[in-house]
Order: C-alpha cells, then structure tokens, then sequence
C-alpha cells in the first residue's frame, strides 16, 4: 500500500469517532440488558428520533446548541412513557414478549420519521463555532469531528463517575449484577430502572443530536445503529459497560478501515468479528460466564 | 367427542371446497389477494414452527424467504425451459443449504441474541442482493416471464392465468403446510416441543438439543423458501423489497396477530394481515403505522393472539350447546 501516513491516521481518527458515539448508543442499552435482561429494540430508533429532533430545532429555532438541551429532552420523556405505559407491562410476561413490543416500538417509530420529515436524507449544518479545518500530517479534518471526541469522552467520564462514585451508581451496578436482591434490600427497582431506561435513551439521543452534522439523517440510521449495537453487546459481552466502550471503539475502527480497504463489504469484517467472539467466547470478551 | 370430531371434519371439508371454489366465486382482484394469503400463510407457518414450537424467534425469517425468490427468479430468468416443479424442488434444498449454514451460528443463542443474530444474517443477505447488481440487478429487481407448468395427465398448464397458479399455490402450500403438520406429530417433532420447554432437562433425557433445533431450523428454512419460490413465480417480479428487514417484520406481525400457541393461528393471521392491508392502504399510504399499533395492542393484551379469540375450548362449548346429551360428557372429561 502506498497510502501516506496521514489516511491512516485520518481512518483512524475517523473510527475513533465513530466508535464513541455508537458507545454512547450502546451503553445505555447494555445496562437496560444487564439490569432487567431487556434487550430494547426501540433503544436504536430513540437515536434515530434525537438525529431527527436534532435536524427540526437547528431548522427553526437556528442553534445547534439548543438542540443539544432540547432534542434529548424530548426523548428521553418519551422514552420514559414508552416504559411506564407499555413495556412495564410485559415484565411478566417473559423475554420474547419485550423483543416483540420493543421491535414493534422500532418500527412505528421509524414509520413515524417517515411520515413526519419524508424518506429523503436531511443534513445539519455544523454550527459555526465548530466549522472549519484542523490540519494534521499534511491532511485537513474537520475540527467537529474532534469536538465529538472530546463531548463523548465527557460524557463517558461522567457515567464513569456516576457509577463509580455516587449512590445511584452504586444501585445500579448492583441490579445489574442482582435485580432480584437489589429489590428485595428494599430499593424502589422500578424508579430504578425507568431512571435507567430514561438516562440510556438521552445518551442515544444526544449521540444522535451529535451525530446529525456529521452523519446524514435518514430514516435507515435506526437500523444501522441496531446491528453495530448488537454487535457491540454481543463482542463486549451481556451488561458490561468497559466491554461495551471497547468494541464500540473495535467496531469503529473495523467500520473505518474495511470502507478503507473493501469498500462494498466493510459489512462483512463486523459479522466476522462477533463469528469469531461467539464460537471463541460466547459469554463476550467481558461477559460473566453463564 | 365424536360429535365434535364431526363438526372439525365437517368444518375442515367445508374449507376445502371453498378454497377450491375460490377461482369461480370471486373476481380476479381478490384471487390475488387469495394466493396472496396462501403464499404468506405458508411463510408463517415456517415462522411458527420456530417461534411458536421451537421457542427461537428469529428477526430475519426474510432471509430464507428472499433466498428462496431470487433462486427461483434466477432460474426462471436464466434457464427458461427448465421444468416448473424442478425449480419449486431446487429452490428449497438451496434454502436448505443456506439454513444450514445460518443455523449453525445461530442455533447456539437463545432469546435477543439468536433473535438478532438471525436479523443480523438477514440483512447481510440483503446487502449481498443489494450489491451484487451483476446477478441480482440491485434494487431495481428483475423481471422474467412465468414458466408454463407441464404436467403427465393435465399437459401444458399455463401460468399466465391467475386462476392456475392459484390452484398451483393451493397444491403446493397445502402439501407444506400439511408437511409441516406432521413433522410435529412425529415424535422428533415433539422433541422439538420437549427441547423448548426446557433444554436442560430434555439433554438430561438424553435429547440432542442442538440437533432438534438445528432440524427444526431447517425445515423451517425450506419451508419458507419454498414459499418465497411461489411468491417469484406469483409475482413474476423479484427485487430486495422481498428479503429487507420490512419483509421479516411483517411475517413476525402475521404470526403473532394470528397467535403462536394454534397450528392454525399463523395461517388465520395471515389472512387477517393480507385483507386489512389491501382495506387500509387504499385509505391511506401509512397503514403501517396502523398495523404496527394494532401489533403492540395484540402483544400487550391478546397474547394468544386472534385464534385465541375461537379457541378449541370455545368451539366445544358450542358444540355441548349443540348437543346436550353429549355435552355433559364433554365438560366432564
């Protein structure tokens, strides 16, 4: 290959962006699973909304920052509807019967963008503030790429600490491991959870809000999220957060280099990793084993 | 007993005839919604015999479906003479094949996992039928023109009328949908049941787990690529919309409406999904939207689906009604 450096670096700039706003999609997904076992289909199109949302506010109300504030908020009521009204209703019901409700979710909902904003792909322009060009080993990026960075390591950060450090952290990390005994400690589980289901749509939804001057907004960004998210539970393995930050960023940069390299089957590379992880460990590369 | 035997008997013969009828009863409009119906039933019928008997719910059961069309698209557009029912043969051993290769990565997985690994095979498949313009011709599809059927007795049958491949689908979905009914009567069949409702206890007594879904798997495959086969020749039109994730969403709907517990659930699902579809869209474009709520309506509080709503308990009610003697004799047992 006689590529210079400087592509290299590019795609793996490139990757590394993109592999933290899936991280920021997947963690809020990877908890609701570790927590009540729900793998929640709709979790992608809560994204696909906050991109949406994104595209209308910067429309009429002109700021992208004010996006930033208002499209998750939207969301993420929502998505706290959503659970109260009708997942809780399925808790008894068994597993497949929330693959069924949250599927169905996803799919109105992406029925819904389409009757709202049209099937043709919209854009967001970058704010201004953040326009413009960084130039790095004789290539020119653009600085909003580094300011995604920078947000998602921010916002990673933050859950690290509320994790870690906090009561609430600690709460949750302990459903996660144990729902049945977290709740039987006397613990209010289901503020719990909502809370959690909440807080993982409004980190989809700003990756979303994020994501929509740098990605087109079109009513497919559900679906792709979708699958790289499932790829990433299934790599990361079932609740873990570090498992779920890692392949983030290996899907990412897999992402990056197969359009680098194969360009019309960079999807293939993602589905020879998870072959890989779910013969070698199936459990995940972080997954407790069964 | 017997009198409720009876009323089956009769009900089962009452259908049949109808079924038969239906060429000469109905407009032509509505024999396209019929062999419409028929080619989905038996693709929810193969969905079922996963979901509903196997306890595996797959997201991607398009992809045996649209790989079952484009096989039969392909041979009907590159090989022109070759026999009809050959290529009904060849399509669902192709999908065989392709179901063994799936099945062995996904049959490991169970719940979420095996559901989106199942979506994750399906939409590589699209992307390959997407991409793959030399074959495939993308997205803009193929057309090809329907081939006659030959037949020993009948002679040449042709396939331009739409009554014939009514009568066609009626033949082979009934012998599919029979086929399928009596793998689950044969006691593999059964195991398959035993193996859903606890796989550790049946590998106690000695079952194969992975082997009983495996078959299962693959005779669902074959099923629904059979199926997928008879919608390319219905349709003499095959493009991506009949492998994309739409296409794998709609059989979930037609199979849970029509309720997961009955053999004959799917089938009354399909017909109710096919009819309110061709009623709705003609009021308005998104009747999606509509379906999908009806959907969720369905999941949330009708678990059994439609066919709980005539369920067999029911239906001897009835006939106990019917029959007072006999009746007490039933609601004893």
């Amino acid at each position: 290959m006689d590529l210079p450096i400087g592509i290299y670096l590019m795609q793996a700039t490139h990757g590394l962006v993109y592999g933290m706003l899936l991280f920021l999609v997947a963690s809020g997904l990877t908890l609701v699973l570790g927590m009540m076992g729900v793998l929640n289909i709709a979790h992608a199109a809560f994204y696909m909304l906050g991109a949406y949302f994104a595209y209308s506010v910067t429309l009429h109300l002109g700021s992208f920052w004010l996006s930033l504030l208002i499209s998750p908020a939207i969301v993420g009521a929502l998505s706290i509807l959503a659970e109260r009204f009708l997942l809780r209703k399925t808790y008894k019901g068994g597993h497949q019967l929330q693959l069924l409700l949250t599927f169905g979710l996803f799919f109105i909902l992406g029925e819904l963008v389409r009757v709202i904003w049209g099937t043709a792909p919209l854009t967001v322009p970058v704010p201004k503030l953040l326009a413009g060009d960084i130039s790095l080993l004789g290539m020119t990026y653009p600085v909003y790429r580094f300011f995604i960075l920078g947000f998602s390591f921010l916002i990673l950060l933050g859950i690290a600490l509320i994790l870690s450090q906090t009561r609430i952290g600690i709460i949750i990390r302990a459903a996660v491991s144990d729902a049945d005994m977290v709740d039987a400690l006397g613990t209010n589980l289901p503020l719990v959870f909502a809370g959690v289901f909440g807080g993982g749509a409004i980190l989809a939804a700003l990756a979303g809000v994020v994501a929509a001057p740098f990605l087109s907004v079109h009513s497919g960004m559900g679906l792709d999220a979708l699958m790289d998210c499932f790829v990433i539970i299934v790599v990361g393995g079932f609740g873990s957060l570090w498992g779920a930050f890692l392949a983030s960023l290996m899907i990412g940069e897999l992402n990056s280099f197969g359009i680098l390299w194969v360009p019309r089957l960079a999807i293939v590379f993602q589905f020879l990793l998870m072959a890989v992880v779910l013969i070698a460990r199936p459990s995940g590369l972080f997954g407790e084993k069964e | 007993m017997n009198n409720l035997r009876t009323y089956q008997l009769g009900l089962g013969i009452a259908g049949a005839v109808l079924m038969l009828l239906v060429p000469y009863l109905f407009p032509v409009m509505y024999i396209h919604l019929a062999v419409e119906i028929l080619i989905y039933a038996l693709f929810a019928v193969s969905f079922n015999l996963l979901f509903g008997y196997s306890g595996l719910l797959p997201f991607g059961h398009a992809a045996f479906f649209g790989a079952g069309a484009y096989v039969a698209a392909l041979i009907f557009k590159n090989f022109p003479g070759m026999s009809l029912l050959l290529t009904l043969l060849i399509t669902p051993l192709f999908c065989a094949g392709i179901a063994a290769v799936i099945g062995f990565f996904c049959i490991r997985l169970k719940g979420a996992y095996f559901a989106l690994i199942s979506l994750a095979f399906q939409m590589f498949l699209y992307a390959v039928a997407m991409k793959w313009r030399s074959v495939t011709y993308g997205d803009d599809g193929m057309t090809f023109n329907r081939p006659d059927l030959h037949l020993p007795i009948l002679g040449t049958v042709s396939m331009g009328s739409i009554q014939n491949v009514y009568y066609l689908s009626l033949a082979i979905v009934a012998i599919g949908v029979l086929a399928c009914y009596l793998f689950l009567k044969t006691p593999l069949g059964n195991s398959v049941v035993c193996v859903r409702e606890r796989d550790i206890r049946a590998s106690f007594l000695g079952y194969n787990v992975f082997l009983t879904r495996y078959i299962a798997f693959l005779v669902s495959g074959i099923l629904a690529g059979l199926a997928g086969g008879l919608f390319a020749l219905f349709v003499g039109f095959v493009n991506t919309a009949c492998i994309d994730i739409n296409m794998s969403m709609s059989v979930v709907l037609m199979t849970v409406i029509g309720g997961t517990g009955h053999f004959l659930g799917p089938i009354l699902g399909t017909a109710f999904y096919v009819v309110f579809q061709d009623w709705i869209s003609s009021l308005t474009k998104h009747w999606w939207i509509l379906m999908g709520t009806f959907f969720i309506v369905v999941v949330l509080y009708l678990q059994g689906g439609l066919i709980s709503l005539v369920s067999i308990k029911k239906i001897r009610l009835l006939v106990s009604r019917w029959s007072k003697e006999d009746g007490n004799h039933i609601e004893n047992r």
